[in-house]
């Protein structure tokens, strides 16, 4: 039996979601059109809305639906900080911590030189020119904050952003890393073990 | 279930991850340079999911112990331990360790051991995290590289039988070794001395660092075919910030 041409448009459609295989992508099809149709005419509304409304922000790069979006348009953030983020998604965890007033990056990626990733891939020209001025008020950024993740990917990327930034004498630190809280030393991994003991703090 | 036999599981073996990319919605496939097999290619279940033991240990750089079995072309990656004290590559000397990576993903086949290489990557990766000049080490290493996998690279002879003489210059042709200089314009133009040098491991003099430059980079150009290697690039991209 051969599906309705669009029906089988809709299951090629479908997988393009990440970890969507054809068996996977005739199931969601089904259903949606044989359970869910109200829910399938939402989504597809929805879908359509996204991509006509959010954009990036011209601030910090990150999905918005205003031109800046409203943590960069917050006045009562800390503007001279900058915490440069590989994903949104890291916005979100620095924001759960509520301990960091500053703004943020996101530059949509990372440095992948195996896979072929490189610095243009990256939003790394919009990051220096945001590093040198907030638009909003003309006045720099007094520190960026590397907060890429601590593989050898967002090691590379921070290596590359610092490199970047020190060609234009902009203060660059980088988060640190070492035992998690409430981390025991005896279930702790080697690899972090060891970070914590060469990256030690001098404590008196 | 029964226990697959054993004839397929390797224990504890010394690698190297090489590279690592997703692989369906939680694993990932982990790229091995071991020391007895070689470059093998293995699937971590679950590697991707946030509490994963194996997360810690995924590091590049850092010579660990795997164990992994099957007998397919992809492997199951069952653990890894840290065998080894950390080694740090930052910066310039984290760019070219890719760059080592690069080097044996493009060129290595698989399942095919090397071990005289696998104790020169370790011995370059340790060198590039005690924060050297990287240079000569990479160059001893593609030199190594290329004579291990059982390309020719002649140093001492040109391709007369004839010994190098040190103030006379020279043309090397990939899968020739060193011509008499004519003005052809294949190959690379260099001095006996430089291949001498490179002979002897030693990479003191200007000149010997330059030309050996070039000659590795004409020899890779030419066993590596059109496609370029990206961490070049990406160290290009570098120099010019």
């Amino acid at each position: 039996m051969k599906n309705p041409a669009a029906l089988e448009q809709l299951i090629e459609s479908l997988r393009c979601l990440p970890g969507v295989g054809p068996k996977s992508a005739l199931r969601m099809a089904y259903y949606l059109l044989q359970r869910d149709r109200k829910g399938a005419s939402g989504l597809a509304n929805a879908l359509s809305t996204a991509l006509e409304t959010v954009g990036h922000c011209q601030l910090c790069n990150n999905f918005s639906e205003l031109p800046t979006c409203p943590t960069c348009s917050n006045e009562k953030r800390d503007r001279s900080l900058l915490c440069v983020v590989e994903m949104p998604t890291d916005v979100m965890m620095l924001e759960q911590t509520q301990s960091y007033d500053g703004l943020y990056f996101v530059l949509m990626g990372r440095l992948s030189p195996l896979d072929g990733v490189g610095p243009k891939e990256i939003n790394l020209d919009k990051l220096i020119k945001r590093a040198q001025h907030n638009s909003a008020d003309q006045q720099g950024v007094n520190e960026v904050i590397l907060a890429t993740n601590y593989t050898v990917e967002g090691e590379a990327t921070a290596h590359y952003v610092m490199e970047l930034l020190k060609a234009r004498d902009i203060k660059v630190s980088r988060i640190a890393r070492g035992l998690p809280m409430g981390g025991e030393i005896e279930y702790v991994d080697s690899g972090t073990l060891a970070q914590a003991i060469v990256e030690r703090k001098r404590v008196n | 279930m029964a226990v697959a036999s054993n004839q397929y599981r390797q224990d504890h073996q010394p690698v190297y991850v090489l590279h690592t990319y997703a692989f369906k919605e939680t694993s990932l496939v982990v790229e091995l340079f071991s020391k007895a097999h070689g470059r093998v290619a293995t699937v971590a279940k679950g590697a991707r999911r946030p509490r994963s033991a194996m997360r810690g240990q995924l590091q590049s750089f850092q010579m660990l112990a795997a164990t992994w079995s099957g007998k397919n072309e992809l492997k199951t990656l069952h653990s890894l331990e840290w065998a080894d004290g950390l080694v740090l590559l930052q910066g310039e000397a984290l760019m070219c360790g890719f760059y080592l990576n690069e080097l044996l993903l493009r060129l290595l086949p698989r399942e095919d051991a090397y071990e005289q290489l696998f104790d020169y990557y370790q011995a370059t990766v340790k060198a590039l995290s005690s924060g050297v000049q990287p240079a000569m080490h990479l160059r001893r290493f593609e030199l190594k590289m290329l004579q291990e996998m059982g390309y020719a690279v002649p140093l001492d002879f040109d391709e007369n039988d004839s010994p190098i003489v040190a103030n006379l210059q020279y043309r090397y042709v990939a899968e020739l070794g060193a011509c008499a200089f004519t003005g052809a314009e294949n190959g690379v133009v260099l001095s006996g001395q430089t291949l001498i040098d490179m002979a002897k491991d030693a990479y003191d003099n200007i000149q010997t660092q330059q030309q050996s430059k070039q000659l590795m980079r004409y020899l890779l150009a030419y066993y590596l075919g059109d496609k370029p290697l990206h961490t070049r690039q990406l160290l290009i991209d570098l120099q010019g910030l």
